[in-house]
């Protein structure tokens, strides 16, 4: 029982983290420019597609493609769309995000057909160590890992670097880091391009977990990160990464333990608890007050 | 244009716009009826689909606030029709977990249809002391996880239909395309005369200009409780016109793309303005029957005109952003439509959208 | 004091003279001319004619909602805005905010806005972005570390706890970071009491004699045409009335400065 509890525990984490990663990558962008970008699910699918037909390759190849495929997506949508639409507001933005994320799934369909496409992407994670009884599967640890370790470059990129001090204040209060003289369109691209590598991130750990990568691949955790983000407080990067965390350690911890018959709805009791979220905290929850959402 | 103020056409645009919206659904579905047996079948989808956007537009443009869970309100209508017009034999075959009461629970069509629309109306109504408490963002997901919700329950729970991955099957055939063209009209209809309504006329204003609403003592959020449920009724009534034209039901058609077809649809006209729905639904659709053509090799005279399979989506996705790009306000710019006068007056409570 | 990085040898010695003189396009002023603000159409700020010299403070007062924010955002280009900007002899027409404070203007905005999340010392850290010069920053610190003395004590603790007088220190300490010609500030005294508000202007007196160019905005007018050497009486985005400091004490002039 104990063993099982703590396997359930770290699976929840790992998929917490995950999510919370997602969160994050949509967080970054937003507190810039105040786009909820839906369209961050096609750069994860660009992202696993590219570890799929690379992977042969070695992974020293394929990741740094990868993330650099998922970078370059972030930067493109950036500018050849979002730059675009500056003064729009963020529903008008979302809607566009939304729209861009269906056409690029269509793309997806049109260059790679709508069946799976799979390969055996770091397969040697996919394995279950068992230690003292408890068995517990490689790649949530490594899950946990990855997040560990980027959540801590991040960290330590928007503390000690001016740039990640310049991307810290834009994202707190934008015009203000303009009139300070912060290069408004660095800044977003950065952010734009921050959001890239986390989604690379993301697309690593949900490839190796299903080893087969479809047209919408990126969509579901895309829905839950932006969920996530928006009742962690998306106005805040903090918010965004502690929202998207517990959506997937809740839903996590629901798959495993509720009753086979009430598991099918666990997603239904996921946003029943976000609207009671959105309800109580509106601009979410680690934003003080209600209502200073700048939306 | 040379028309003073008070001339006849400015007292009668209202009106005038109404009766050239009918007129546009009107010439469109008889031009469309000589087209042949598959256009149609989509003319009679597109027409549903009217509905539902025509029920989105009550909501946003009414409210300035966005909302993803329309198609949870389509859906239960859907379900609703389902229920009533199916067989009770075959319902007792076909969805055997079905609460008993439901087995001989039967009416006529047109009589589902209303109590689709009622349902509709009532989830609307119940989830909105909720749900229209939000702005911005936090409305656009808290619709959108309603929407999650609605769809995981009609999934799942085989007690009010079919079992999950399985779908509602034997809906009569009994919905026309003149009929569906009859229900367009009157949702078009109801959408003008509610847009007259003081509900609407104050949460166009409030919507223009939150803080001096909410000086006047305007209630908001009661207001956009109405709106929200009449636009739910709509929605409902749509669901069940899909259920009648589809014949078939399966909670997986009325989920997301869905949602974002019938956005799209209504982005595309623009959204502040009813002409708006029905313009942005109608050009949407007829693209959309031409790509099908032409997907298929679409001959005109001695050229045939074709695209690659899957073309289709992607060229109507190309529309959408690019009118977000580049006229976010929509076809029609958030003005009704007065043909053959163009109506530089935009309606009452109801500015040009701002043009950014 | 002033560390300018961009100015070539000779310049800098004509910039004392234009300093003196005040005269001339290629004084480190600045020159407003026909600037004219719109949001959506609707006209805020309806073309304004003025100058500030080096070395000079020039005060802009009216009652709420005059367009006195938009003026001064209006020559930062973070609005919208027509018009003639001049620094140094260029037009800073069309520039975005980021480009005009790299021509030498720095506003305190309304209300502050300091980083509230960063540490004060981040927040000054941010001020000096827009610096091309590596060997001035810590001069510049130095500086205004001297004219705030407290920010030196409070260099860790987070922005947004500090007193709304000491945010105000904060807000102009880190417009100093980058070593501005032209000084912009929206209403410093807002919410401040009056010991804070003295030791505001007492920094602003130091920051003219240095030579720098101050366009104060202010609501309290009695203290602002005192202060300034010239104060704009504004009016429906126009400037209806121009003051010397000896009209402080002119309780008529004071009402029709308000009251128009
Ligand atoms: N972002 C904006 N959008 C629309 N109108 C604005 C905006 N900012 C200011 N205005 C309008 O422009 C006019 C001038 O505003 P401004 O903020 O410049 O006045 P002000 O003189 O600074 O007033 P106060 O003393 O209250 O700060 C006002 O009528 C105001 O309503
Ligand atoms: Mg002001």
């Amino acid at each position: 029982m104990t063993g099982q509890l703590i396997q359930s525990l770290v699976d929840a984490l790992s998929a917490g983290a995950t999510l919370g990663l997602a969160a994050l990558s949509i967080g970054l962008v937003f507190g810039v420019i105040r786009l909820a970008n839906f369209a961050q699910a096609e750069i994860i699918t660009a992202s696993a597609y590219c570890l799929i037909f690379t992977w042969q390759l070695g992974w020293f190849i394929a990741v740094p493609l990868s993330m650099l495929v998922a970078v370059a997506m972030s930067l493109l949508m950036e500018f050849a769309v979002f730059s675009r639409m500056r003064s729009a507001n963020p529903a008008t933005l979302l809607i566009a995000s939304f729209g861009l994320s269906f056409l690029l799934q269509r793309v997806y369909e049109l260059m790679f057909s709508n069946n799976v496409r799979t390969a055996p992407v770091a397969s040697g994670l996919a394995q279950t160590v068992e230690f003292a009884g408890v068995r517990i599967q490689l790649l949530s640890v490594a899950t946990i890992t990855i997040a560990g370790l980027l959540l801590l470059g991040l960290h330590l990129f928007l503390s000690r670097t001016s740039m990640g001090l310049q991307l810290k204040a834009a994202a707190a209060d934008f015009r203000t880091a303009r009139l300070v003289g912060i290069p408004a369109g660095r800044v977003i691209a950065l952010s734009f391009a921050l959001s890239g590598i986390l989604a690379a991130a993301v697309a690593f750990v949900l490839t190796v977990q299903s080893g087969a990568v479809g047209p919408t691949f990126g969509v579901q955790i895309t829905i839950l990160a932006l969920v996530g983000a928006v009742i962690g407080g998306i106005d805040k990067i903090s918010g965004s990464l502690a929202g998207g965390f517990l959506v997937g350690f809740v839903t996590s911890l629901l798959a495993t333990w509720l009753p086979q018959e009430m598991s099918n709805f666990k997603d239904a009791y996921v946003f029943v608890l976000v609207i009671g979220v959105l309800l109580f905290r509106p601009s979410g929850l680690l934003i003080k007050g209600r209502g200073v959402a700048r939306t | 244009m040379t028309t003073s103020p008070r001339g006849l056409w400015y007292r009668l645009g209202p009106i005038w716009s109404l009766v050239s919206l009918l007129a546009i659904v009107y010439v469109v579905t008889l031009i469309n009826s000589f087209l042949g047996e598959s256009v149609q079948v989509q003319l009679q989808y597109a027409l549903v689909n009217l509905i539902i956007v025509v029920a989105l537009q009550i909501f946003i443009g009414t409210s300035g606030v966005l909302s993803f869970g329309h198609v949870a309100f389509v859906a239960v209508g859907a379900w609703t029709v389902g229920l009533l017009t199916i067989d009770p034999e075959l319902k007792r075959n076909l969805l055997p977990d079905l609460f008993p009461f439901l087995f001989d629970l039967n009416a006529p069509w047109l009589v589902a249809v209303v109590i689709g629309g009622v349902v509709g109306g009532l989830l609307a109504l119940v989830v909105s002391p909720v749900l229209m408490r939000l702005n911005g963002l936090q409305a656009g997901i808290a619709t959108f996880a309603l929407l999650g919700v609605v769809n995981q329950v009609l999934t799942y729970w085989s007690s009010v239909g079919p079992r999950s991955g399985q779908s509602m099957v034997g809906i009569p055939d009994v919905l026309n395309l003149q009929t569906t063209m009859l229900f367009a009209m009157a949702a078009i209809v109801a959408a003008w005369l509610f847009q007259r309504t003081r509900p609407s006329r104050l949460l166009r204003a409030a919507r223009e200009d939150g803080i001096a609403a909410a000086s006047s003592g305007i209630n908001v959020v009661s207001q956009r409780i109405i709106v929200f449920a009449v636009s739910g009724i709509v929605a409902g009534v749509a669901g069940g016109l899909f259920a009648l034209t589809n014949r078939v039901v399966q909670s997986s058609q009325l989920n997301i793309e869905l949602t974002f077809v019938t956005l799209a649809m209504l982005v595309l006209g623009g959204m502040l303005s009813l002409s708006g729905a029905v313009i942005g639904t109608l050009v949407f659709s007829l693209v959309d029957v031409l790509l099908v053509r032409m997907q298929n090799g679409l001959e005109i005279g001695a050229y045939v005109v074709s695209v690659p399979q899957g073309a289709r989506a992607i060229i109507l996705g190309l529309i959408l952003v690019g009118m977000l790009l580049f006229r976010p306000s929509g076809i029609t710019g958030g003005r009704e439509f007065v043909w053959p006068f163009r109506s530089d007056r935009p309606l009452p409570g109801m500015p040009p959208t701002n043009e950014s | 004091m002033s560390i300018d990085d961009n100015a070539s040898i000779d310049d800098d010695a004509s910039i004392v003279d234009d300093a003196r003189s005040g005269s001339g396009q290629r004084g480190r002023g600045l020159r407003v001319e026909g600037l004219e603000v719109a949001y959506g159409g609707v006209p805020a700020v309806r073309g304004i004619d003025l100058e500030v010299k080096a070395g000079e403070a020039v005060g802009l007062i009216g009652p709420n909602g005059a367009g006195k924010s938009s003026t001064l955002l209006g020559i930062m280009g973070a609005v919208a805005r027509s018009g003639r900007v001049l620094v140094k002899g260029e037009d800073l027409a069309g520039f975005p905010p980021e480009k005009v404070v790299r021509r030498g203007v720095a506003l305190v905005p309304e209300g502050r806005h300091v980083f509230a999340e960063l540490s004060v010392a981040d927040n000054l850290r941010l001020g000096a972005v827009a610096r091309r010069d590596r060997t001035g920053y810590s001069e510049a610190m130095e500086h205004v570390l001297t004219l705030f003395p407290m920010l030196r004590d409070f260099g860790h603790r987070q922005a947004g706890l500090l007193s709304g007088g000491q945010q105000q220190q904060l807000a102009i300490g880190r417009a100093l970071m980058s070593d501005p010609d032209i000084l912009l500030l929206d209403e410093p005294s807002l919410g401040l009491s009056p010991t804070a508000v003295d030791t505001v202007f007492e920094a602003l007196d130091v920051i003219r004699a240095a030579g720098k160019a101050v366009l104060v905005v202010e609501q309290r007018a009695e203290f602002t045409i005192a202060f300034c050497d010239r104060t704009f009486v504004l009016h429906d985005g126009e400037i209806t009335l121009t003051l010397s400091p000896e009209d402080a004490e002119k309780v008529d002039v004071l009402t029709k400065a308000y009251f128009g």
